[in-house]
């Protein structure tokens, strides 16, 4: 019977065609809008390692000033990631942090800047980096300060063709680098390994192992936080602070793994109190990546106003809808009538205008999906300017869930009009009709 | 057949109560052909209604083929309608958007009939009141005799043992109502129970029976002449009524 009750809403739209559109309409409009903000809370709120997101954990250590209260800090000293990069322990980790270098390509093409991120060999296999070609660095070439880079897609299409470039060099501020592997496309977002610069701003597009960032002088940017003046001038001066600047992951299978870490992030805190830091009480943090990204509040307080203002647009449509059903089906009294009194049931007069109720509803949504498109593409114009919005797209998911949700709540509309209708006398229309 | 003991139909609002049936009591035979007649309002309808198990009743017995419909639930009342009665209304009360065809498949849809033999079945039906050719019609590309025969068909489709017609003849002209009326007595002819109610007493008169009803209450049963061999004889009616 599923067919022959989608035949007869589609019949009864034809009938009512105007009552049946704004229907449409105001479904499209209610569901559409909802998208709009349910996709950028999805992509942005989502998960952007489901794979290892409970392994892997953001290290915090409360190294902050003693005569505040404000919260503890969200990067590492260099002292204290160095130290946890030498510790004795079988964890994959990594300090990271950003960098600024200009490429000199061969030939005639004029120099150009790129943001880099230098980085521990473990980096690549924790984030599940992908490869186009070749691989990341061992851990050979963080210790012994070889100059090996790795390049994103766009910048091996932009110095070689995009053909594979491993085993060629490249100019980075004046140093020859080794071509030692090509990440695919890969754009995690949010880019959970580092929210201090940027949650949705693009993946890097060169990698070099970290050292190298000191060792070559090269350029860092990101965010840099000191709460003491530096002991001297100068780089060392720089490195001996307590400013914060390298974000540090390590990959714990386990809550055991967890726990020996998190003994062993004490233990060093305790140990640093004695000759001097850390002067705020024990306060040492790990974090996996979605309860960093909550912590962090990456996703915007303006999304969740949105979402709410959202949720009641879609009230108020559906509303309206709710009127315009309860009008449609009233209006066809008659009909109920008739069938009554050939053999139809009150559940299967129930069914029957439930499916013409989720009729609607997909209509809708298939309505819907063409609203939300247009309203991601005003979004992406808008925000277009301040990150990438190359992610704010229509994905089988929202497609799903748009349809999903506009037939959904187009047949929780209708249940009010739809029992109304079911509860009319038929001999009342019979005689009328 | 049909058995209508001292049946009552009060219609209450918070401010009115109106009995539409008082103390009503009839026996139908199996293949009888009865009228129906009496003035607008005097409760035709109703019992017409109730007959048809469209609405309940406030007080008697009422029993189809022996059974107590006062103890039946939607679903079974919606079944007994289905396989045992057949309603022609009035205004025809086709609907508008199905075609013939469409429309004369509902009542074996709703019984879970295979396709096949709903095409079969319709296909015939179509063809006795002479529109299969035009099955794929809607409603309004027929005149108003095209379309009470289509609604007879549609009745009779499930081969209903009983068939409740509510003034069919009121919407045609006269050379329409009596082709329409000859239909309906071919289908007594052949076994099936019919109760008509009419405002016409010339149509009444072609009936076995002729039950007048003023206010809610049955005034006279006039056992009239019979112009008709029914195909399965009716003898010893037991008549039953009390005005």
């Amino acid at each position: 019977m599923l067919f022959y009750y989608l035949r007869l809403g589609a019949l009864s739209y034809r009938r009512n065609p105007v009552l049946s559109t704004l229907m449409v309409m105001a479904v499209a409009i209610g569901v559409g809008s909802y998208m709009v903000v349910f996709t950028l809370n999805y992509v942005m709120g989502g998960d952007p390692i489901p794979q290892k997101s409970s392994q892997l954990y953001h290290v915090q250590l409360d190294s902050g000033d003693p005569d505040t209260e404000s919260d503890p800090p969200e990067q590492l000293t260099y002292l204290d990631s160095m130290a946890l990069i030498d510790a004795d322990l079988p964890f994959p980790r990594t300090a990271t942090s950003k960098f600024f270098a200009i490429v000199e390509p061969d030939g005639e093409t004029r120099p150009f800047s790129v943001m880099g991120r230098g980085s521990y060999a473990d980096f690549f296999t924790m984030f599940n980096v992908p490869f186009l070609f070749g691989s990341g660095w061992d851990r050979s070439a963080d210790r012994e300060l070889q100059q090996v880079v790795v390049l994103s897609r766009e910048l091996n299409e932009r110095l070689f063709g995009g053909v594979d470039s491993v085993g060629e060099s490249v100019l980075l501020d004046g140093y020859n680098f080794q071509v030692i592997g090509v990440v695919d496309d890969w754009t995690p977002i949010p880019k959970f390994y580092d929210v201090n610069n940027g949650p949705f701003d693009p993946s890097e597009e060169v990698y070099i192992p970290w050292p190298q960032i000191i060792n070559l002088d090269m350029q860092r940017s990101g965010n840099t936080n000191c709460w003491k003046p530096l002991d001297g001038s100068g780089i060392q001066a720089f490195l001996n602070s307590e400013c914060i600047w390298l974000q540090f992951w390590v990959e714990l299978a386990d809550r055991n793994d967890r726990q020996l870490y998190q003994d062993y992030l004490d233990n060093y805190v305790r140990e640093q109190k004695q000759l001097g830091r850390f002067q705020r009480p024990l306060n040492n943090h790990l974090y996996d990546v979605n309860e960093w990204l909550l912590l962090r509040e990456v996703l915007p307080n303006e999304t969740r106003i949105l979402s709410a203002l959202a949720a009641m647009l879609l009230g108020v449509c559906l509303l309206n809808t709710i009127g315009l059903l309860l009008s449609k089906f009233l209006g066809k009294a008659g009909e109920i009538g008739v069938r009554q009194a050939l053999g139809a049931n009150k559940a299967s007069l129930f069914i029957q205008h439930v499916v013409e109720a989720g009729f609607i509803g997909l209509l809708g949504g298939l309505l819907g999906l063409g609203v939300a498109a247009l309203g991601l593409q005003g979004i992406r114009i808008l925000l277009g300017d301040l990150m990438v919005t190359d992610w704010i797209q229509l994905d089988t998911t929202v497609v799903t869930v748009t349809i999903g949700l506009a037939i959904l709540s187009t047949i929780v509309a209708g249940l009010y009009p739809i029992w109304r209708a079911c509860r009319i006398n038929p001999s009342t229309h019979l005689k009328t009709q | 057949m049909l058995k209508m003991k001292d049946v009552g139909k009060v219609y209450r609002t918070e401010l009115v109560e109106t009995r539409a049936l008082t103390s009503f009591s009839l026996d139908v035979d199996e293949g009888e052909f009865v009228t129906v007649t009496g003035p607008s309002g005097c409760g035709k309808t109703t019992f017409l209604n109730i007959a048809g198990l469209l609405e309940t009743y406030s007080s008697g017995t009422y029993l189809l083929d022996g059974q107590d419909v006062s103890e039946l639930g939607d679903r079974q009342r919606a079944r007994l309608r289905n396989r045992k009665i057949g309603f022609i209304f009035q205004s025809f009360n086709l609907m508008p958007d199905l075609n013939l065809f469409d429309n004369v498949d509902v009542p074996l849809r709703y019984r879970g009939m295979r396709a096949s033999e709903r095409r079969q079945r319709v296909d015939q039906m179509l063809d006795s009141v002479g529109l299969l050719s035009r099955k794929k019609h809607l409603p309004s590309q027929l005149s108003g005799g095209q379309q009470q025969r289509v609604a007879i068909a549609r009745a009779l489709v499930g081969e209903p043992r009983f068939l409740l017609a509510d003034e069919p003849t009121g919407n045609l002209d006269s050379h329409t109502a009596a082709g329409v009326m000859e239909l309906l007595e071919q289908v007594n002819e052949s076994g099936t129970t019919i109760i008509m109610v009419t405002h016409d007493d010339s149509l009444a008169q072609r009936a076995r029976r002729n039950v007048k009803i003023l206010d809610g209450r049955i005034q006279s049963i006039d056992q009239l002449a019979d112009s008709r061999i029914p195909a399965t004889p009716v003898s010893d009616r037991a008549l039953s009524a009390n005005a």
